[in-house]
């Protein structure tokens, strides 16, 4: 008989075999797994950046040419026009009225038909009357005879004169008179019209200025004031975990939301005018109070309680620890959120809607219950519209949103940079 | 007498207060031991002289136009005021127009009558309404006067009122949570008397536009809701995940493990500027260059029902747009991974991306749910891009070429436009807010509680 006991059958056991070709080749393989994996991430982070670059080429490529605006010369003969504009009239106390009444159109028409012949309105702007009118409101003088004026073109005609597209109609006007394209101020300084030659951007962004406005002045007290009991003062109970909860989750809140609220809320209930600033300020302020609030308590968890305590040492009372002391060194983390919280709700459309601030407003608002309409608002609309004209127009409204976008969180950084202290 | 100018008289009132205040109390403070600093005297009187006077005004001018219109409406004049309430209140808007200059004449003859007795009734109130304030900012202010002495406890008062002011503020959180809540309840409660709950979450066929007579056959609409809330979740939750989580994933891997410092410093702003270009401009992108690229590409290989607004285009802008969101927070959730269990894997000779792989990634996996819950939760309450890429065509398809509509596209669409206030087409876009609303709130409560407790499994 053979031994009781079976030895267990032990393989016996090599040391690995580095560099035999099995091995090599599994190494080989890790090796490769490697690099695509990192090649796969450099990808995925060149592939976003890639998109960026790529929106903000286009918007730069379409946009550009926004700012510019193709002019014909027109020589006006007032001296000889059917209709007669007294010079006398557009000075003194009747000026408004008298350039109101008088029929710039009529006399613009006559002198650019006597010009061009026939298709008046297809060669020049909607709007090139509008010119006449500040020309002889500047010197009334010029009514005695005859004046070149550069007025702005149709938006056919500016269009090929821009992309240099062979156009029929503009060899025929180039043939009669001079045509150039240069750095349109209008744009810069004027608001929402129905012509894209006429429009400008200056009415929406008074209105958004007017917004943010509202918007700063009721979220940062509200945000820091907030921010600063949660942290320093709040006793650990459920209130303050209600209190948590609802700012946690209003950061999170569709914005379409709150315009839901300011329509239900302050249109309905407290009926706000509609379309103005100070309603869409108040929207945007509910927005923007939780990120404040989020941002500064972070910033006032970041001051060492030694300062604190050393305050409380010699005697302050605990509003004057916060106020004197907490506060002024949060600051700059505080002003950092605020910015760009704020730079959200500039940014921000859909809100707005709700509340009705699409509305056509032709001239800059006046005051915060004027109707008004905001950048990003504006162009949606301008992004809405059927004449072609309007797609240069929208993207370079969308360069004046991100330039000032980019200020502000620009700003922000230089703030973090420049102030921001770590313990 | 405007408000603003009461407002303005009031606050220039609690400055002298303030100044004279600080004064006395300088002065007492030099000769006796004073309890608080001459500072918190001012403020004390100045509260006292600012703040039950603005109370009052603002409780005031909210008041006067009901008894301005009360006083108006007992004039003689006013028994020629048309007996139906439409045109009663349109003649009231007239007078208070004429009266306030901002017309020239009225439609209604009455409205001329009854403008003088409007303006003067304005007046007189506005008088009233300012003397008390003014009698009340200066009592405030006297009473408050009276009780400086070295010994009056000033500090303690003021710092009450600043504790008050200090909660305030921060329950403005929850009305505005409780404004949102049962605004939209409440409305969402009238659409549901007229549409059943059933229909609207059950139903496949959207067309609230058909209601245009009373009258008319089928003119409540069809409501049911199901169209857009696929096409919500194919947009925001299928289309926009499947271009945002690989992105984003691999972005917040290269940058927190592979990318030199430098490359970090400069790329991590960069590709969160991404989440920084306002969603108007992603939707403008995606409706002038991705939809018709992608309408032409779908011609070329020849996918039928192709649209020039598909959810196609909507979805991959906006997963650009999530993926800085995306790679933040993983980006987070990797780095809260003790480095010890890295250490340990690449000591055992793993390879880095097989570190990565099987060990950094599963740890730091509950981190990257909650922050892809958080993205869908922000991708389905995504407006702008939806608005001006997707269309408005409620489509139950697969199609990513075809249109498809969403909650908020619908929305919009149902808000904007001219409609009267209690129709069921305005009041369904409530409750599609509603809805929004709970399953976003939904999403972000459990997605914080991932990321909760997995934070607590680590620290």
């Amino acid at each position: 008989m053979t031994d009781p006991v079976a030895t267990p059958q032990v393989p016996e056991r090599r040391p690995t075999d580095w560099k035999g070709k099995v091995m090599q080749r599994r190494i080989a393989n890790r090796y490769a797994a490697e690099r695509r994996f990192h090649a796969m991430g450099l990808g995925a982070v060149l592939l976003s950046v890639g998109f960026l670059a790529f929106l903000l080429v286009t918007m730069i490529g379409n946009g550009a040419s926004g700012f510019r605006r193709t002019e014909i010369l027109v020589p006006v003969d007032f001296a000889h026009a059917a209709i007669r504009l007294d010079p006398a009239s557009f000075r003194g106390p009747g000026r408004e009225a008298a350039l109101a009444a008088a029929d710039f159109e009529g006399v613009l028409f006559e002198s650019a038909q006597a010009r061009f012949g026939g298709g008046v309105f297809k060669i020049l702007s909607e709007g090139a009357w509008l010119t006449v009118r500040n020309k002889v409101a500047d010197n009334p003088d010029i009514l005695k005879g005859k004046a070149d004026i550069w007025v702005p073109a149709s938006s056919a005609i500016d269009r090929a004169a821009k992309s240099g597209t062979p156009d029929p109609e503009l060899d025929r006007v180039r043939k009669i008179t001079d045509v150039r394209t240069s750095f349109d101020v209008s744009f810069l300084v004027g608001a929402d019209s129905t012509d894209p030659t006429m429009v400008g951007v200056w009415g929406a962004f008074k209105g958004s200025l007017l917004t943010m406005l509202v918007t700063l002045a009721l979220a940062f007290p509200v945000g820091v004031l907030s921010a600063l009991y949660l942290e320093e003062y709040a006793p650990r109970n459920r209130w303050t975990d209600l209190i948590e909860v609802s700012i946690n989750n209003l950061a999170a809140v569709p914005s379409i939301i709150f315009g839901l609220l300011g329509l239900a809320v302050f249109l309905n209930v407290m009926s706000l005018p509609r379309s103005a600033p100070i309603v869409g300020g108040l929207t945007l302020a509910l927005m923007t109070m939780p990120v404040i609030v989020i941002a500064g308590r972070n910033a006032i968890k970041a001051v060492p309680p030694s300062i604190r305590d050393a305050a409380l040492g010699i005697g302050a009372s605990r509003v004057q620890v916060v106020f004197h002391h907490v506060l002024p060194l949060a600051l700059p983390g505080i002003l950092t959120g605020t910015i760009i919280g704020m730079a959200r709700a500039l940014g921000e459309t859909a809100p707005l809607l709700m509340i009705g601030m699409r509305a056509f407003v032709s001239a800059p608002p006046g005051g915060l219950t004027d109707p008004a309409t905001v950048l990003p608002v504006q162009i949606f609309l301008w992004s809405d519209e059927v004449s072609k004209g309007f797609v240069e127009k929208t993207s370079a409204a969308i360069i004046v949103l991100l330039v000032f976008l980019m200020t502000m969180n620009g700003l922000a950084i230089y703030l973090r940079n420049r102030f921001e202290r770590r313990w | 007498m405007t408000f603003s100018v009461a407002l303005l008289l009031i606050l220039a009132l609690g400055v002298v207060a303030w100044l004279t205040a600080r004064g006395k109390a300088a002065a007492f403070a030099t000769s006796a031991r004073s309890h608080s600093r001459p500072g918190h005297h001012g403020w004390y009187v100045a509260l006292w002289a600012g703040v039950p006077a603005l109370i009052f005004l603002i409780a005031w001018s909210a008041t006067v136009p009901g008894l301005v219109a009360s006083e108006t409406l007992s004039a003689p004049a006013a028994v020629q005021l048309p007996a139906d309430p439409m045109e009663r209140s349109a003649v009231m808007a007239e007078v208070r127009g004429i009266a306030s200059g901002e017309l020239a004449g009225g439609f209604h003859p009455v409205s001329e009558q009854l403008a003088p007795i409007y303006r003067s009734a304005t007046t007189r109130f506005g008088w009233i309404g300012f003397g008390i304030a003014a009698l009340l900012a200066l009592g405030g202010g006297a009473y408050a006067w009276f009780r400086l002495t070295p010994s009056f406890r000033a500090r303690t008062a003021v710092e009450r009122v600043v504790m008050i002011a200090l909660i305030a503020a921060s329950l403005i959180a929850i009305i505005t949570t409780i404004g949102i809540v049962f605004s939209l309840l409440f409305e969402s409660l009238r659409f549901f008397a007229k549409v059943s709950p059933i229909e609207f979450l059950f139903g496949t066929t959207w067309s609230p536009q058909t209601a245009i007579r009373a009258d008319q056959v089928g003119s409540s609409g069809a409501f049911g809701a199901v169209p857009l809330f696929w096409g919500t979740i194919f947009i925001g939750a299928i289309i926009a995940m499947i271009v945002a989580i690989p992105l984003g994933l691999m972005s917040a891997i290269y940058l927190t493990q592979y990318a030199p410092p430098t490359a970090r410093k400069w790329l991590k702003p960069i590709l969160e500027m991404l989440a920084g270009v306002p969603t108007v401009v992603y939707g403008y992108f995606a409706a002038l260059t991705v939809a018709p690229a992608l309408r032409s590409f779908a011609a070329t290989v020849g996918i039928p029902g192709a649209s020039s607004e598909s959810a196609l285009a909507a979805g991959l802008v906006m997963g650009i747009m999530i993926i800085p969101f995306v790679s933040s927070m993983a980006d987070d959730s990797i780095a809260a991974v003790p480095q010890s269990m890295r250490d340990g894997s690449l000591a055992m000779g793993a390879t880095t991306s097989e570190t990565i792989r099987k060990v950094l990634v599963p740890a730091a996996l509950p981190g990257v749910v909650g922050g892809v819950l958080l993205a869908v939760s922000r991708a389905i309450g995504e407006t702008m891009i939806v608005v001006m890429a997707a269309g408005l065509a409620a489509n139950l398809t697969a199609n990513p070429f075809a249109s498809v509509t969403t909650v908020t596209t619908q929305i919009v669409q149902l808000l904007t436009g001219d409609q009267e206030f209690d129709s069921a087409k305005t009041l369904a876009a409530f409750a599609l807010g509603l809805v929004l609303f709970l399953v976003t709130l939904l999403l972000n409560i459990v997605a914080l509680g991932v990321v909760k407790k997995y934070r607590e499994a680590y620290d």
